[in-house]
């Protein structure tokens, strides 16, 4: 039981927002939708997250995130998941966004002394990786001891708690109506999580309008996000 | 645990890097003036500098430095706040340590990263893992009684730096008293004052790195 509880207590504090991941400078095209009043409240918000998670997340992001946990100690393969990652992301701002998340993971666990983060991180240095946030979250989560599903469950979180903490700091939700989303989507992220992950070469994502905002995003005047 | 193959592959870390300065202090301030008379004048002194800049809203800073002809536009790197510029110098510093990273990778030949905070409050302190020495800049139009309102940024910072003295008469601000009050606050910790349009204080302030954080006159 004991180990149950350190295995539980690792989960929440890395996939805390409180953990330095640089997850509160990105909005992943909510802000260009906000300034465009394509989402302006709470309805709008959750649709946002549920397309993000449903749209992208899903169907991309996790299933390069549950193939990189297995091929932890296969940079080859580790290096074909991360170029599929690249080409999945259209937008430059979402494409660029993932591969800053990633980097900025590493370099946080390079000083917590994570095994492999510095090699991982040696390896985008050289050009040999673009170091997409799942790519290295995968591998270095599995390096940690967690399982693929302990690795979804905080990737995942912390997707919804970034874009909430965004949506909040926007304005376009208050703290009550974002715990109010998050209790709603929660069933939505363990529906995805007990599917099979489709094949990285089959990944996919339909975000449209998600797409295009954050294509828009990049000449905005005033952007408080990074994406 | 086992080891991994990748760690096994490639077991290099990362160099010894250069200085890390945080410069915060509330909005309008003179904190991107300050870094503009700080660039040329380590310049001088052969200290090879790079910048990253947190914009609250744009990229102003950022590109105001790159387009000032004062340092490679390479040289300085932009960090997005999301509208909490004490967030990413404090609680979650990862993107901009990332960014200094990135300096010193590819200029191993800087000695300090200057580090920009975006226009903040009182209360905005940098994260110790983030940078080696940290200056707060106020100025005279903030008010004469800025220093009697303390906060961590007047108290705790290892240098604090009073700026747009030569401001101070036509906005009604006492600037010695502000001065006496601020170095009596911090208890010895220094204080400067900085007219960056006259380039007053900037030798001092320049002493005061090459003493306390490049140690080059010891």
């Amino acid at each position: 039981m004991t180990d149950r509880y350190l295995s539980d207590l690792a989960m929440l504090q890395h996939g805390d927002s409180a953990f330095p991941s640089g997850a509160v400078s990105f909005s992943w095209g909510l802000e260009a939708l906000v300034n465009r009043n394509s989402v302006n409240d709470a309805r709008g918000v959750e649709d946002f997250l549920r397309a993000q998670l449903e749209g992208r997340w899903a169907s991309i992001d996790r299933s390069i995130l549950v193939h990189a946990h297995a091929a932890w100690d296969n940079l080859n393969r580790l290096v074909t998941l991360d170029g599929l990652m690249d080409s999945q992301s259209l937008a430059t701002e979402l494409r660029m966004g993932s591969r800053r998340i990633g980097r900025a993971f590493l370099s946080v666990h390079i000083r917590l002394g994570t095994l492999g983060a510095a090699a991982l991180n040696e390896n985008v240095a050289n050009g040999m990786l673009y170091g997409h946030a799942p790519v290295v979250q995968g591998a270095i989560w599995r390096e940690m001891g967690f399982t693929a599903e302990q690795a979804q469950l905080m990737a995942a979180h912390g997707l919804c708690s970034s874009l909430l903490g965004a949506a909040v700091r926007l304005s376009v939700i208050g703290h009550f109506d974002a715990q109010v989303i998050r209790t709603e989507i929660t069933s939505c992220i363990a529906e995805i999580i007990t599917t099979p992950p489709c094949k990285p070469e089959e990944a996919h994502g339909f975000t449209p309008q998600i797409e295009i905002a954050s294509m828009l995003h990049e000449t905005d005047q005033s952007r408080l996000f990074v994406n | 645990m086992p080891k991994s193959s990748i760690a096994m592959e490639l077991t290099k870390t990362p160099n010894k890097t250069a200085a890390r300065v945080g410069i915060g202090g509330p909005v309008g301030s003179g904190k991107t003036a300050l870094i503009e008379q700080l660039i040329p004048a380590l310049a001088e002194r052969g200290i090879e500098v790079a910048v990253v800049t947190n914009d609250l809203v744009t990229k102003e800073d950022a590109l105001r430095l790159q387009r000032s002809g004062l340092i490679s536009p390479e040289r300085v790197l932009a960090v997005e706040a999301g509208a909490c510029p004490h967030t990413i110098i404090r609680e979650d510093p990862s993107l901009n340590i990332a960014a200094a990273d990135t300096l010193a990778q590819n200029f191993p030949q800087a000695d300090v990263i200057l580090i920009e905070s975006g226009g903040d409050n009182l209360a905005s302190t940098f994260s110790l893992d983030l940078v080696d020495y940290w200056i707060f800049v106020i100025d005279t139009g903030g008010g004469d009684d800025i220093p009697r309102k303390r906060g961590p940024g007047i108290i705790r910072s290892d240098l604090l730096v009073i700026n747009k003295i030569d401001i101070g008469p036509y906005v009604g601000a006492d600037v010695d008293s502000m001065q006496k009050e601020a170095s009596e606050i911090r208890e010895g910790r220094p204080v400067i004052l900085t007219d960056c349009k006259k380039q007053t204080g900037i030798k001092e302030l320049i002493d005061c790195l090459v003493h306390n954080v490049l140690f080059l006159d010891a």
